[in-house]
């Protein structure tokens, strides 16, 4: 066997794989990206300045971009959280409506002094999207119901809600004078509840919900790695026979990871609603959670490499907002996007696929 | 065309076999996988009418030379003839096509589809659900075979899915049927049914059956000739007729016990260390403990043997706090243990070296220095954080006293080569083991150096005041350490041998469930 291996030996050092193959991908993503922009008529050129003028070229766009990343930033946290554990959750879209919705609720309807009605707000939304995927969990462990399924069909009972409850005067629906149309959204929440933000028109703007996403992407970071809860968790993600040998109960540390998991994507419903629309509407997902999820994805669950990562979907989110008012169809970014996650995942799906076929690995 | 895919008797016809031929003839068989020996030139000749017994422990190598019949293994060297006529069995189809038809001991069946389409797989032309059912029902009937076409596979329970497989190979009239450890997982009045259906298999319709055990009692009932197989050649054939039971289990186990080479480390001492009372459990709907009973004092060695399916790795699994029991305790000094509850027996001081450290032994992605902590992370850790320094202090240490080529404390698992993977696993449950000691097949993987080294520590720990149960299906290994050797049948305790005592004899009537 052994002989068989050096005759399989690649012309290329191991330790350079890696690399190659991540900008054989890339390289082969971005000439599709500008090809197809071609086709449809426009200028490579030009779309990439576009997007780059919608999102680094200056201090104004630039908190634009890190308002975009802070939602996707804070959804990926929780989306590494729970892959690490071995479940995966993929309903956040639907987790953060939800989040969103107890926010607006809290803020609408209890009263609080100043400083608190911000926390109360947020902590209603984190605890908004951990019942939502606490459901997946309790289907999960009680009735073995695949979380990859729960977590999604819930999305839809998400959405259903939020729109029963937007239509609903005596729940959340805004109150209009009679005789205009009434909109399904809730009404503004008052001032107070707003999340404060640092900076002014036209410097850079930071809100404080970007620096509590840094602050819990920072404390994932420190926890999975050293404490002893991120020491079981990731050994019950990488072997849960012998994670149960050792004592982890599955359902207490993978339930928790989802309830977490969870609860991040509410908070960045609430950090969307409190710190940037400020009244509850039924778009108000408007893909966060989609993206986050595989910003994750792009990070290959490194809970520190998902900053930069969310930062680069944050600026194409941002940048797509401003090609869209100069004629360029939104949705190339969207291809875009979707061509990026190919690339960023295609070279680890291969050496995944290589790994499993190399010969003399031990039965499974 | 509606058939089960046996081009029938006109293929065969035309070449008019010899009627009286032997319905298989295999010569000279050799099977080598790697550097084993798994069957060397093996001759063998099944009959017609006959039930044809193939007794050996494990790794004797009779399903593999069944394998070899039924085209699933393809031979290095030898011939097989069918029905007189030399044959290459390229694969499964072309065994099917000659008549050849294996019921697995684990069941190649689909869960999720009904009996009826797991019958029709395998089969050719138009799918006919009618048919098929009407089909199920005739061989059913004419067998007494008892199954339901509309069921779910899922649903059924082990026996009923035996009777599923068995249809499913009778209704395809083979000439010759073999059926690799079929009682292991059934109970006794199932047994005894199965091997009437076998009975009339042969007696009524003239087809040869190959009927794989190490159950010496079925076989002295049910088979009208016996193949002993052990070490990948045939020992003996006996007829029904001069069949001996005891000859039999000497025959399997060898001539000749290793001898007890160095005397069992220490004397046992009174105190009980760990104590399994009517222990039942069932995996995957297989019931796999069956009232196991069992003491291990302090500073013990307990052998255990047992063929595969006994429930050697049902004990280790429960000791590894991974099988919950139906019925029964468990008890470590005196403490009941809650079975199943994760990491309990863990924490009650029980360490395990599993038999297979991939499944429930390592992580293989984290790293040595993680592994070694992984059951036990209070002495590394400090307000609930794992300490990087004490982390690696320690497996630097361990490394060292237990020479595990090619680590460092943050080296991946999976790096390392399978011997040293070994080590660490036995390293961090040598270390745990503060009651008892559970070793499963531990020199399974390992060069003679390190058996050494291993045996060394299993007999330190003893001394020190640890029981130890050591699972193997080595009985050289169980002879060179144990104590005292408990032998398992079918999920429970048949019998028990002190190094005086155990004899080839009896050793083997034990392991074939012949209790004294």
């Amino acid at each position: 066997m052994t002989d068989r291996v050096a005759r399989m030996r690649p012309a290329v050092p191991a330790r350079l794989v890696t690399p190659l193959a991540y900008l054989a991908s890339f390289t082969v993503t971005m000439t599709a990206v500008a090809l197809l922009v071609e086709l449809t008529g426009h200028s490579a050129a030009e779309v990439a300045l576009t997007l780059y003028q919608g999102s680094f070229a200056d201090l104004l766009s630039l908190g634009r971009v890190l308002d975009e990343a802070t939602a996707l930033l804070l959804v990926a946290t929780g989306a590494v959280v729970c892959a690490r554990a071995g479940m995966f959750n993929i309903g956040q879209e639907g987790q953060l409506v939800i989040g969103a919705l107890a926010g607006a609720f809290v803020a609408l309807r209890v009263p609080a002094p100043g400083w608190l009605a911000p926390v109360l707000t947020l902590g209603a939304a984190a605890a908004g999207g951990a019942l939502w995927a606490g459901v997946a969990a309790a289907l999960h462990y009680w009735r073995r119901v695949n979380v990859v399924i729960g977590t999604l069909l819930l999305i839809f009972l998400a959405s259903q809600l939020v729109s029963f409850a937007l239509n609903r005067d005596w729940l959340l629906q805004e109150a209009t004078p009679a005789g205009q149309n009434r909109l399904p959204q809730s009404a503004v929440l008052p001032a107070a509840a707003h999340l404060p933000r640092w900076g002014r028109y036209p410097g850079i703007e930071v809100g404080a919900g970007a620096l509590l996403a840094i602050g819990i992407a920072a404390a994932t970071v420190v926890l999975l790695a050293r404490s002893q809860w991120g020491f079981r968790l990731r050994l019950l993600g990488l072997n849960p026979v012998a994670a149960r040998r050792s004592g982890v109960r599955a359902g207490l540390v993978g339930g928790g990871a989802l309830l977490i998991s969870g609860g991040c994507a509410g908070l960045a419903g609430g950090v969307v609603l409190a710190g940037d629309v400020h009244r509850m509407q039924g778009g108000i997902a408007n893909n966060l959670g989609w993206e986050g999820l595989l910003v994750a994805l792009v990070a290959r669950h490194h809970p520190a490499a998902v900053v930069p990562v969310a930062v680069l979907f944050g600026a194409l989110r941002a940048g797509a907002g401003f090609l869209a008012s100069t004629g360029v169809p939104r949705y190339l970014v969207s291809v875009l996007t979707a061509l990026i996650v190919i690339a960023s995942t295609l070279p680890a799906a291969f050496a995944e696929l290589r790994l499993r076929r190399r010969p003399g690995r031990s039965r499974s | 065309m509606r058939s089960f895919g046996r081009p029938v008797r006109a293929a065969r016809g035309a070449e008019a076999p010899d009627a009286d031929a032997p319905a298989v003839q295999l010569q000279g068989l050799t099977k080598r996988f790697g550097p084993v020996l798994a069957c060397a030139d093996v001759s063998m000749t099944v009959l017609r009418g006959r039930i044809h017994g193939l007794l050996g422990q494990n790794g004797a190598g009779k399903t593999t030379l069944m394998r070899m019949l039924a085209g699933l293994v393809r031979p290095d060297a030898g011939r097989i003839l069918v029905a007189g006529r030399p044959v290459t069995v390229t694969d499964p189809a072309t065994a099917t096509a000659l008549g050849i038809a294996m019921v697995h001991q684990h069941f190649s069946l689909v869960g999720r589809l009904r009996v009826w389409e797991n019958v029709a797989l395998g089969g050719r032309g138009r799918l006919d659900s009618r048919w098929t059912r009407r089909e199920i029902g005739r061989v059913a009937d004419g067998y007494g075979l008892l199954v339901d076409p509309d069921r779910r596979v899922d649903e059924l329970t082990t026996s009923e899915r035996q009777r599923v497989e068995l249809v499913k190979c009778l209704i395809r009239a083979p000439q010759v049927l073999i059926l690799d450890e079929p009682t292991s997982t059934l109970t006794p009045p199932e047994a005894r049914h199965l091997l009437s259906v076998l009975r009339r298999v042969v007696s009524d319709e003239s087809r040869a059956v190959v009927l794989i055990s190490h159950d010496l009692d079925e076989l002295a009932h049910a088979a009208d000739e016996v193949t002993v197989m052990r070490d990948g050649a045939v020992l003996a054939r006996r007829s029904a007729a001069e069949v001996d039971v005891g000859e039999l289990g000497r025959l399997m186990v060898g001539d000749q016990l290793p001898a007890a080479v160095a005397a069992p480390a220490g004397e046992p001492r009174e105190q009980v260390r760990l104590r399994i009372r009517d222990a039942w459990a069932t995996q995957a709907r297989r019931p796999v403990l069956r009232g196991l009973d069992l003491r291990v004092r302090a500073g013990e060695i307990v052998g255990v043997a047992g063929v595969e399916g006994s429930g050697q790795g049902a004990l280790a699994d429960l000791l590894s706090s991974l099988l919950p029991l139906d019925r029964g305790n468990v008890e470590v000094d005196g403490n009941p243990v809650p079975p199943g509850r994760p990491g309990a027996m863990q924490r009650a001081g029980v360490g395990v070296v599993p038999e297979d450290r991939h499944v429930s032994g390592c992580v293989l992605d984290m790293s040595v220095a993680e592994n070694l902590a992984m059951t036990d992370l209070g002495p590394v850790s400090r307000w609930g954080f794992v300490s990087r320094g004490r982390l690696r202090q320690r497996a630097e240490a361990t490394i060292r006293e237990f020479a595990i080529g090619g680590a460092s404390p943050d080296t991946p698992l999976r790096l390392l080569s399978g011997g040293n993977q070994q080590r660490v696993v036995l390293a961090r449950e040598l270390g745990a083991a503060a009651s008892v000691l559970v070793v499963a097949q531990p020199t399974r993987g390992l060069d003679a150096a390190a058996v050494e080294h291993v045996f060394a520590r299993i007999g330190g720990l003893a001394a020190q005041g640890v029981a130890v149960l050591l699972i193997s299906s080595d009985l050289a290994d169980i002879r060179r350490l144990a104590h005292r050797i408990v032998v398992l049948h079918r999920g429970a305790v048949v019998g028990e041998l002190t190094q005086a005592t155990a004899d080839p004899q009896r050793l083997g009537l034990l392991l074939g469930g012949r209790p004294e």
